[in-house]
């Protein structure tokens, strides 16, 4: 195995949320007064943004915030034309599934010949041109998520998908998931991220990457057998390549380029779409409701996987057997139907919804979500059957949201910390993948999540002390114009001024919202006591600021 | 509101420290740890991942066993050129350089190790290795880490568990605190000159400690005790002791930089370091050759490891491991496929070595795991299980392998009593 050479690069990095409590910092402004119309464009900028622009704050306290909340839930209106100039740059968008399979087939097949003729450098990268352009496929695929974060308009609707892309997780790294998963993004998780909970729950339960990464494309019922045709056509694609498909760190031995026997049910779906996607850990089901919900599911595969194919449902792989979940009767012969019934069923389960709405609250409130958001959010959900953007807007409009004690009581992802810095400078990236590879440096390299719960919310997976110091370099780094393919303009930032205290109070205002803490001034001003050039001093004023403790806030 | 155990740890520590009282009886005190009968402080686990699924047959070759050879006419490596062990087992000609370690009784080796878990796959084995529970695949953090969260007796100083890689393995995800450390002398601020980087972390230092709050606060102070630490031990000037002389590449670096740590008393106890190339399933080689090639490098590695550390091998284990073995048979390919059972690799001074430890199933095809491969006789985590507590002193281990009930009886006897 040489990971390397791989299409997409594997590389793991859980982080598990943690179980329990949690830590709050007190809060250091405004000390409890009402919110500024700022104070609150700033507030809401952080949560349902990547954080403010230059000048964004003040445009949005002009509008009026709730204003501005309720364009950014209706995304579809908004504008974007600037970043789709930018998405057009991004070459990968113009392959699909299948494509990405041929190339992928492709890096795989130069691999073996390379092996052939000896070079087997183990730790040496392959640079065939087909395995660069693999791996610059796989970084474009990570950096467009960075790049849609920081310059799209419809800023809550990126938040929305970086959500979902998180809540329903596919590994990158995994075998077929490799060539699925940015199709997953494209035509799983985009179009439903603002829609019906039900509709995003069935095409995640129908798509090719969850259907691979969660294993459920080879569940089967017991003694099943595959028709004659099927075996056929399930021959290898590549004269010596074995029938199902070999990911590089899955290779199905060369001895079984026999047809697979059927393995029979596979819990590993059934189990976490209950736990993880809908109703929680305690959301009241049990081994056996685990067990029915995979017979449920037996059949629901891919066509040709080694091929990049879409979701096809098999009548032969499937349980027809009577099926009781938490206790409802799903009587035999509905065939896929049953799994279609059981996805409507749970997408709009009390105990689902309560499991959601705290995420939510978790994600745009506080770490330890508040009752009053996670109920408000729930009455909302009942009330529209599960519109995402009903159970948002009853969150932002709760009193919870607003609450002194949840300003700044978060703090920001590796994500949304290199995003919203890109965003203080405006910065504007284009394919350099080099923005994405500093939130892999902090810890969160964008799907690849292993386990499916996730990456977490919560900041004590984020916090320690490696990620704090690669923080404060990447500020420095990107305020400096260091970060290749991040154009940033500090012009829009701060003017050049050998006045530092007015260097310090234009900071202050456009990226911290006015929050500088006196000793940040102070350090700050010490530190620019000596740099002559205004150009330099400012650089390193914004670069302070933004690897300081007040920024890794929102 | 409640304070998550890591904040309490970290503030209560830091806080009573500063009144000069000893920290650990907080610590003691809030999860009611019983003391372990040895002090662990100075013991070290070194963990080393072979990733791709190394061939243990080839590693540590049964060359007593007819079977071996009629099985891998191409590949196999002739009797002739093995390192005998004990008369059955040898070590592969590329690993003689370990033969020392083996004779001081510093060195065992067990086949016959692996999952309870029957898949092939390299992705669901190494994550059932890493997050230590074989078949659960929603186990959110790592076996290392957990040991981290549940022994108390150790301080977590910004160095307790380092993992040497870009990022953080997932052998070491969890709550409690651990580092990924690509390079040692990277690790901190960054500039161009060293009067620049001091400076720049004297402003950053200066940010933190007046401004930050919560786990910003503490987090950053370690991160800046951590960079002073450093500072000292001054990662450019090291020189490895008594000639040892690492191999070139990945796996030989991150080790260097163990030893280096383990010899500044940064209070690290356990590390992870890993290396790739062992999915040999095609043109595998057998005395020389492509595996050989990567058994050089970990023999070479493992080699000056122990002679760099010297005497503070005395209170070390390394600990190899790889997610599956290979078949007993070789492939069209002159290399061979997924397999099952494998072998792995102690070393250290509190090692019971110059033993092969384990229970050998042979290599006769009845009994051999789906009639092809080597059968698992040992569970991983009764050798992981040993490990952490007759060598660090782990109490919990329930907790540490959730699902598992570790029963010494079991433990293949790796740690001198």
């Amino acid at each position: 195995m040489k990971t390397r050479v791989l299409l997409f690069v594997a590389t793991v990095a859980a982080r598990p949320p943690v179980v329990g409590a949690q830590h709050a910092a007190p809060l250091q402004s405004p000390g409890g007064r009402a919110l500024t119309p700022r104070d609150s464009a700033a507030h809401a900028l952080n949560r349902l943004a990547y954080g403010p622009r230059p000048g964004e704050i003040e445009r949005v306290a002009r509008a009026g915030v709730l204003r501005w909340i309720d364009a950014q839930l209706t995304p579809d209106k908004i504008d974007d034309n600037d970043l789709a100039r930018r998405e057009r740059e991004f070459a990968v968008l113009e392959y699909d599934r299948g494509d990405l399979a041929t190339l992928y087939a492709e890096v795989q097949r130069a691999r073996q010949e390379r092996k052939r003729m000896g070079d087997t450098a183990a730790d040496k990268p392959d640079d065939s041109p087909v395995a660069v352009k693999g791996r610059r496929f796989a970084a474009q695929v990570q950096q467009l998520a960075v790049v849609r974060a920081a310059l799209s308009a419809r800023q809550l609707y990126e938040v929305m998908v970086d959500f979902w892309a998180n809540h329903f997780n596919v590994y990158f790294a995994k075998g077929a998931d490799r060539f699925l998963t940015p199709d997953y993004i494209e035509h799983t998780i985009r179009p439903h991220a603002m829609g019906r909970f039900e509709d995003l729950l069935i095409a995640t339960a129908q798509s090719p990457a969850m259907l691979f990464y969660l294993d459920n494309w080879e569940s089967v019922a017991p003694g099943a057998t595959p028709p004659r045709a099927m075996r056929l056509q399930a021959r290898p694609l590549f004269g010596r390549r074995p029938a199902l498909f070999p990911p590089p760190r899955d290779r199905v031995p060369m001895d079984s380029l026999r047809p697979r026997a059927p393995k029979g049910i596979n819990e590993n779906y059934a189990r976490e779409l209950l736990e993880l996607h809908t109703l929680g850990v305690d959301g009241g089901y049990d081994q056996h409701d685990v067990i029915e919900v995979a017979r449920i599911f037996t059949g629901w595969s891919i066509r040709r996987p080694q091929q990049g194919g879409d979701f096809e449902f098999h009548d032969w792989a499937h349980d027809t057997g009577d099926k009781q979940v938490l206790g409802l009767e799903f009587e035999r012969g509905q065939g896929m139907d049953e799994g279609i019934r059981l996805l409507k069923l749970l997408a709009n389960h009390p105990a689902t919804m309560h499991h959601l709405s705290r995420q939510l609250c978790q994600r745009f409130v506080n770490d330890d979500p508040p009752d009053g958001c996670v109920d408000d959010a729930v009455a909302a959900w009942q009330r529209t059957h599960g519109d995402i953007r009903e159970v948002l807007r009853a969150i932002f409009h709760g009193p919870d949201f607003w609450a002194a004690a949840n300003v700044r009581a978060k703090v920001k992802t590796p994500l949304e910390f290199v995003v919203s810095a890109a965003r203080a400078v405006a910065a504007d990236p284009d394919t350099t993948p080099r923005l994405a590879q500093v939130v892999a440096r902090l810890g969160e390299p964008l799907y690849l999540h292993v386990a499916p719960d996730g990456y977490p919310e919560r900041e004590d997976a984020w916090v320690n002390s490696g990620s704090l110091l690669d923080r404060m370099n990447a500020a420095v780094a990107l305020a400096a114009g260091r970060l290749p393919g991040a154009a940033v303009a500090l012009d829009s930032v701060a003017p050049d001024t050998v006045d530092v205290q007015h260097l310090i109070a234009a900071i202050d205002d456009g990226i911290l919202g006015g929050t500088m803490s006196q000793n940040t001034k102070r350090v700050i001003s010490e530190q620019l006591s000596d740099v002559k050039d205004p150009v330099q001093a400012r650089a390193l004023a914004i670069g302070l600021a933004i690897g300081g403790p007040e920024f890794q806030r929102q | 509101m409640t304070i998550s155990r890591r904040v309490f740890v970290k503030s209560g520590g830091l806080a009573l420290f500063s009144l000069g009282l000893d920290p650990l009886f907080l610590a003691r005190a809030a999860f009611a740890v019983r003391p372990s009968a040895r002090p662990p402080d100075r013991r070290i686990l070194v963990c080393l991942f072979q990733r791709g699924a190394v061939d243990g047959l080839n590693m540590i070759v049964p060359h007593g066993d007819p079977l071996y050879y009629r099985e891998r006419p191409r590949i196999a490596v002739p009797g002739s050129d093995v390192v005998d062990l004990d008369g059955y087992f040898g070590l592969h000609p590329r690993l003689a350089a370990l033969k020392p370690l083996w004779d001081s009784k510093r060195l065992a080796a067990i086949h016959a190790i692996g999952s309870p878990d029957a898949t092939r796959s390299h992705f669901d084995a190494q994550d059932y290795m890493e997050s230590g529970t074989p078949g659960v695949k929603a186990t959110p953090d790592g076996w290392l880490n957990r040991y981290c969260q549940h022994d108390r007796e150790h301080e977590d100083t910004p160095f307790r568990a380092v993992a040497f890689g870009p990022e953080l393995p997932r052998i070491l995800a969890g709550s409690a605190p651990s580092l990924a450390i690509a390079d040692l002398q990277a690790f901190g601020l960054r500039a161009p000159q060293p009067a620049a980087r001091d400076r720049l972390t004297r402003a950053f230092e200066e940010l933190y400690a007046g401004s930050a709050t919560g786990l910003l606060s503490t987090s950053s102070q370690e991160a800046f005790q951590a960079v002073q630490t450093l500072q000292r031990v001054d990662p450019t000037r090291y020189q490895p002791a008594n000639g040892a002389d690492y191999p070139r590449g990945r796996l030989g670096k991150a080790m260097l930089q163990i030893a280096q740590l383990i010899k500044a008393d940064v209070g690290l106890q356990v590390a992870f370091a890993d290396v790739t190339g062992w999915d040999t399933h095609v043109n595998q080689g057998a005395s020389e050759g492509q595996l050989a090639a990567r058994l050089a490098e970990l023999g070479q590695t493992l080699t000056a490891f122990a002679q760099d550390l010297g005497d503070r091998l005395d209170d070390v284990v390394v600990l190899t491991m790889s997610e599956f073995g290979r078949t007993v048979r070789e492939n069209g390919n002159s290399g061979t496929d997924h397999g099952h059972a494998t072998a792995m690799l102690v070393l250290g001074g509190p090692v019971n070595g110059g033993r092969m430890l384990g229970k050998w199933p042979g290599l006769d095809p009845a009994n051999r795991f789906e009639g092809r491969d080597v059968a698992v006789t040992t569970d991983f985590r009764d050798l992981f299980a040993e490990v952490l507590a007759r060598h660090l002193g782990a109490s919990d281990l329930s907790a540490i392998f959730p699902g598992f009930t570790p029963d010494s009886a079991r433990f293949p006897g790796a740690i001198s009593a």
